[in-house]
């Protein structure tokens, strides 16, 4: 297979290949350095590559299955991850200048689940500085840039996750999500992208940047993807007491494409307001994709979410002040000037609205599952209510008075990381300027299976996933 | 670009509690965004209520799991 035609595979598409003996590993990589160099200048996504490690690697798993090995879940496909993910004794910038020598003495759980999958690790990814964006600026690496049109956002805080996957660059990387960004940029680069549930996938070795509500998961191409990610990545560890000991469900096995009588609700009040007019086409049409496979679907209107969405801004901008305090003591010039600028005004939240907002969560949590996902299986929204933006007019360096435009890219999806719910974004469709859409579904705690089963269906009738930038 | 009214007073406030100056104009700009969260969490006044903790959360995470899942 040329180059371009192994990019069009999917992550499991290239690992169930690997695992018959259709490809090599090393051919996966070959395709991916190829097409690396041919359109990685168009999207900025990275920041480190690691291709003799990568190309030792590879030729050890093409050694191994041929000794008769048997190949692990990702075994020979080729990935690069956030630049936040600690590998021990490699530089993590972090997306920063504080952080540009920065070398962790530990490797991140997660990378070590990769790597006992068989996943190939070739480098670093772009990111918002201290994933702390929306829009995938950075003052320091240059921004990101989408495949779609590259004076638009990628999205972040994972802008070069999203921006190498939609650029077919590799099949899935690792992203983080504690406020949406995971999802805002698999939306507007046209990519599938999972926030697990809260606690559900271990954050040892991860960057911290909000812990109550920062979330691992990966952008990828389509929803079995995101299934068998989960499943090798999830999992409680010792080393993370916050992760959940549930059990993890085998959410790839029930992808089935079978969602009949499945019950959908949209949530009209908060998620809708002021919507563009081809977002809300598009979340349209993808309603009809799914009422088409048999789905209910029906509006309701949570009188619980502006609370959820008045508290979920104060639990992440108190818990990222604290941790930045120092180095806003010390560094403060050292930060692009819309992140010093976010950063402070969390110092001036009280203690006892942080602690209203954090105690307030599970009762706002119960209080929702009844009025949204009491009678219904899924919870249906747009990832976005606005189309991609530009870069320069959600440049908050430039121009602060584009703080509003940059502020609200987030609304959407900044309450489901307050309540804890899994919710992936998956591609439905291209607003009327030639970018993605994203349509946003969350589910009940720990009910990964069942989203991503949703997911996968509505991938089996559309196939905006495989649509393709260049 | 004007300041918000509440400006000056966080900024004395951040100052006296952490030792973090203003570090530019778009952060004395961002303190706009507190008149509106101070007025969202005066509509919620009376919600918290006494045997409210932050624990709640993860009792709720599970208790609100589908049967199945």
């Amino acid at each position: 297979m040329s180059p371009d035609a192994l990019a069009e595979l999917s992550m499991t598409e290239a690992a169930d290949a690997f695992a018959r003996g259709d490809v090599t590993a090393a051919s996966l990589l070959d395709a991916t350095l190829h097409r690396l160099e041919r359109h990685g200048g168009k999207v900025n996504a990275v920041v480190r590559l690691d291709r003799d490690e990568a190309r030792v690697a590879a030729a050890a798993a093409d050694q191994a299955r041929k000794a008769g090995a048997r190949p692990g879940k990702l075994a020979g496909v080729p990935m690069m991850h956030k630049d936040m993910y600690y590998r021990a004794g490699k530089v993590s910038t972090c997306g920063s200048r504080i952080r540009r020598d920065f070398v962790p003495a530990v490797t991140a759980t997660v990378l070590q689940r990769l790597d006992a999958a068989g996943a190939i690790d070739c480098g670093t990814l772009n990111m918002a500085e201290f994933a702390q964006n929306p829009t995938g600026h950075n003052a320091h690496f240059g921004d990101a840039m989408n495949p779609w049109n590259a004076a638009h956002c990628t999205g972040g805080s994972s802008s070069g996750s999203g921006a190498i996957v939609g650029a077919r660059i590799v099949t899935a990387a690792l992203g983080s999500d504690t406020g949406g960004s995971i999802r805002l940029p698999a939306a507007m680069c046209g990519v599938t992208g999972l926030k697990p549930t809260q606690t559900r996938v271990p954050r040892t070795g991860v960057m911290p940047l909000s812990f109550s509500a920062d979330n691992v998961g990966p952008l990828c191409r389509t929803a079995r993807d995101a299934a068998r990610f989960l499943d090798v990545t999830a999992g409680a560890c010792p080393g993370d007491p916050t992760s959940s000991k549930e059990p993890v469900a085998a959410s790839e096995a029930g992808l089935d494409g079978d969602i009949r009588g499945l019950r959908v609700a949209v949530c009209q009040s908060w998620f809708f307001d002021d919507i563009d007019a081809s977002v809300l086409k598009g979340f349209e049409a993808a309603m009809a994709v799914l009422k088409g496979l048999g789905a209910a679907v029906e509006v309701v209107k949570p009188g619980s979410l502006f609370a959820v969405a008045t508290y979920t801004g104060i639990v992440s901008r108190v818990e990222g002040a604290t941790i930045h305090q120092q180095w806003m003591r010390e560094r403060a010039g050292d930060y692009a000037a819309h992140l010093s600028a976010r950063i402070y005004g969390g110092n001036a939240i009280p203690a006892t609205a942080y602690l209203e907002a954090l105690s307030r969560r599970g009762p706002l949590l119960r209080r929702f599952c009844d009025e949204a996902l009491g009678r219904f299986d899924i919870v249906a929204t747009p990832t976005l209510r606005d189309r991609v933006p530009t870069r320069a007019e959600t440049d908050i360096d430039a121009d602060p008075d584009n703080w509003d435009r940059f502020m609200d890219l987030s609304r959407n999806t900044r309450p489901f990381n307050y309540l804890g719910l899994p919710t992936v974004s998956i591609p439905a469709g291209f607003d009327d300027g030639g970018l993605p859409l994203g349509l946003q579904l969350a589910a009940r705690p720990f009910a990964e299976a069942r989203l991503l089963k949703v997911a996968d269906a509505f991938q089996r009738e559309t196939d905006w996933h495989r649509r393709t930038p260049f | 670009m004007a300041d918000s009214r509440l400006a000056l007073p966080l900024m004395d406030s951040i100052r006296r509690w952490q030792g973090i100056a203003a570090p530019n104009a778009a952060a004395r700009h961002g303190l706009k965004d507190f008149e509106g969260l101070i007025a969202a969490l005066e509509k919620l006044r009376g919600e918290l209520v006494f045997e409210d903790e932050p624990a709640s959360f993860e009792a709720a995470l599970a208790a609100c799991k589908e049967p199945e899942a």
